[in-house]
């Protein structure tokens, strides 16, 4: 499975600054710019300018959010999308209230097949909030699967899904060695797709998420033929390193719009011998979008 | 949960103990780091005092019936695994810490000209910390250090160091730069820099991360073994909170597996070129991750970089970014690399392998070989202009 990254020349992407000190380092980036032009050269990594790279993780970050959101509203897990590369865009931040971002860039299919080279492309607008979950997407990528195929393959996923025999006894996707069996891929594509939901909410300017296990599936019967199930994933937050688990509950037909349950374990708050309660949870609770 | 009522002053077991019992077992599970999460409850249960810590540590024997049962099997699979040479070890797989340990002691044997190894330190569970030394001979002669598994869920690390280890000797005499390297120049390799996470990782937690040391007034284990060092210790991007990932510990070097490192490096004095293996999000770095600002010799490991990843890409095409750490990655504060340039060492780099996402730490196993070549370039460049450059 090929990898896929910005090319090497550029430095000095990925995500984002320590949280806590967040819109102060914000406020202090912007400064910056003012002081690395007065030295001479070699303080800054070549030809990037503090701000361009600030600037380059916005995009990158709101590159993200928007793909998690257009995965979940197209609502097909034949067709996921990863970021392949960022081309284009353009930040402008508010330390007092979030950021605007309006960024191009191109995609590859998720279940990449060997020799497949396809490439979309969207462009997006992602407005950040301070700290806030829920980053505003308006997002158009151009069609890189033919809308049949597309269809098919979903309802191909479909008919898997419906043949599985339940309970289904499975502890882990992938298995501890990276391994999924070709049965069991409907399953986490599925997840995948419900997760999209989950971490379009989650990512702000600076938390990052990916789907790293699924530890738990239920199919449950139901009464119209659509798939139903919950399972339990495993989030990893980059700049954390935090596993975040969440149930997720999800109702999916092909063709109809995916409808996503979750509640994700709210992380560790400091204890002190006083027993005080509620640190800073950064997952939100209980939220659906029926 | 609040916390137990405190002055629990009555001698033996009491039908409040028993309550508590019950109730630390179910937290127990949470702290051991229980993966399966359908069904359970998290209860949040607070020490008041060491009698109460010590009924919690008590019940460290006590442990869910699945987690025996896998042990059963463990044992059983165990005498067949442990093989007596290191030529039907699969590469391509991944092992455990026994097999791990059995490899090493049949690849020191088998290559005694070249291969020894060190026994550097105990983890904090007591394991033994191994190290691997390369040397053509000579005394003290300038040394590069590697290691892989500071984070014990990141497995392709490990892989990684071993198809590497292998790699040195079958390349020493055959490899020109790899013999010249050697010639003049001593390479460590700590393969399992973190013995307690990893074993907890196969067996209770794929995705732990820090160790597994304990310590008074909490009920979370581990610190991040990446923000434990003298280097800005304690500053952003590092986590006072035990329950945190990023958990820096209580002191620099107060956990034992850095502490050996540390003591180990500095004992030597002669050490030129660091490299600490990670994964994932396929990265090349350098210091500082403490802080935005540069260091002295930015340019040269910026260019270093550039060709490691270069020779990286031209093995199957996968691409890297590189710079530094808090430039390309995230501000971290106490880490390996950091520590490795205050102390005097100029080529000290960080790596992110595979992947970017994907499969994150669960990377299939199918990948590994792919992975260990295309680093294995990235490290010849780096160990290759070390030996070139002396300082």
């Amino acid at each position: 499975m090929q990898p896929r990254r910005p090319p090497p020349p550029a430095p000095g992407s990925g995500p984002w600054g320590p949280r806590p000190a967040a819109p102060l380092i914000l406020l202090l980036l912007l400064l910056v710019p003012v002081v690395a032009a007065a030295e001479s050269e070699s303080a800054e990594d070549r030809g990037q300018p503090q701000d361009a790279r600030l600037q380059r993780r916005l995009l990158q970050q709101a590159a993200r959010a928007a793909l998690h959101f257009f995965n979940f509203r197209a609502g097909s897990p034949s067709a996921l999308r990863v970021l392949a590369q960022v081309q284009k865009g353009r930040a402008w931040i508010n330390p007092k209230e979030g950021c605007k971002v309006d960024v191009v860039f191109s995609t590859e299919r998720y279940n990449l097949e060997e020799g497949e080279g396809h490439l979309g492309k969207c462009s997006a607008r992602v407005l950040f909030k301070n700290q806030k979950p829920r980053p505003a997407v308006n997002v158009t990528c151009t069609r890189f699967i033919e809308k049949k195929k597309r269809q098919q393959e979903d309802y191909l996923l479909y008919k898997q899904m419906k043949q599985l025999k339940n309970p289904l006894e499975i502890v882990s996707i992938p298995d501890n060695h990276g391994h999924i069996d070709p049965s069991l891929r409907p399953i986490w594509d599925l997840a995948f797709l419900g997760s999209s939901y989950v971490m379009w909410e989650m990512t702000t300017q600076f938390s990052r998420y990916y789907l790293a296990q699924l530890t738990s599936v239920r199919q449950w019967k139901t009464n119209d033929d659509t798939i139903d199930f919950d399972y339990t994933v495993l989030l990893h937050e980059l700049s954390t390193q935090e596993i975040i688990p969440c149930r997720i509950h999800l109702v999916w037909y092909p063709g109809k719009p995916l409808k996503v349950k979750y509640h994700c374990q709210e992380l560790q708050t400091p204890e002190e011998a006083s027993g005080t309660e509620e640190g800073s949870a950064v997952a939100p609770t209980e939220l659906s979008n029926f | 949960m609040p916390g137990i009522p405190g002055g629990e002053t009555r001698p033996g077991p009491s039908p409040v103990d028993r309550q508590i019992l019950l109730i630390f077992s179910f937290t127990l599970a949470v702290a051991l780091g229980q993966m399966n999460f359908t069904g359970d409850q998290v209860l949040r249960v607070l020490a008041r005092d060491e009698k109460q810590l010590s009924l919690l540590r008590d019940l460290e024997v006590l442990k869910p019936q699945k987690v025996l049962l896998d042990e059963e099997r463990e044992a059983m699979a165990k005498s067949r695994r442990l093989e007596r040479s290191t030529s039907s070890f699969s590469y391509s797989a991944y092992h455990n810490l026994e097999e791990i340990y059995s490899w090493i002691d049949n690849f020191v044997m088998e290559h005694s000209d070249i291969v020894s190894k060190i026994h550097i330190g105990n983890s904090f569970e007591n394991r033994t910390i191994l190290v691997l030394k390369f040397s053509t001979g000579g005394s003290r002669h300038p040394a590069i250090w590697i290691d892989t598994g500071i984070h014990s869920r990141e497995w392709i690390t490990h892989a990684t160091g071993i198809w590497t280890a292998n790699q040195i000797v079958s390349d020493y005499g055959k490899d020109p730069i790899l013999t010249d390297i050697l010639k003049a120049m001593d390479i460590f390799i700590e393969l399992v820099t973190n013995p307690d996470g990893f074993a907890f990782t196969h067996s209770m937690n794929r995705l732990w991360r820090k160790n597994k040391s304990i310590r008074p007034g909490t009920f979370c284990i581990g610190v991040d073994l990446n923000r434990n060092w003298k280097s800005g210790f304690g500053g952003n991007g590092s986590n006072s909170n035990p329950c945190s990932e990023t958990y820096h510990g209580p002191f620099p070097q107060s956990e034992p597996e850095v502490a050996a490192i540390v003591n180990f490096i500095t004992a030597h004095g002669n050490f030129k070129a660091l490299i600490s293996i990670h994964s994932y999000s396929q990265m090349l770095m350098y210091p500082y991750g403490r802080s935005l600002e540069p260091v002295s010799n930015q340019r040269e490991l910026y260019n270093l970089a550039k060709d490691a990843v270069k020779a990286l890409y031209e093995v199957h095409g996968t691409e890297y970014i590189f710079g530094s750490i808090s430039t390309t990655l995230y501000v971290a504060s106490g880490i390996t690399v950091d520590w490795a340039y205050d102390s005097g060492i100029k080529y000290a780099f960080s790596f992110e392998l595979r992947d970017t996402g994907h499969y994150g730490f669960l990377l299939p196993a199918t990948q590994i070989i792919p992975t260990a070549e295309e680093t294995w370039m990235a490290i010849r460049t780096i160990m290759e202009h070390t030996l070139t450059h002396a300082y």
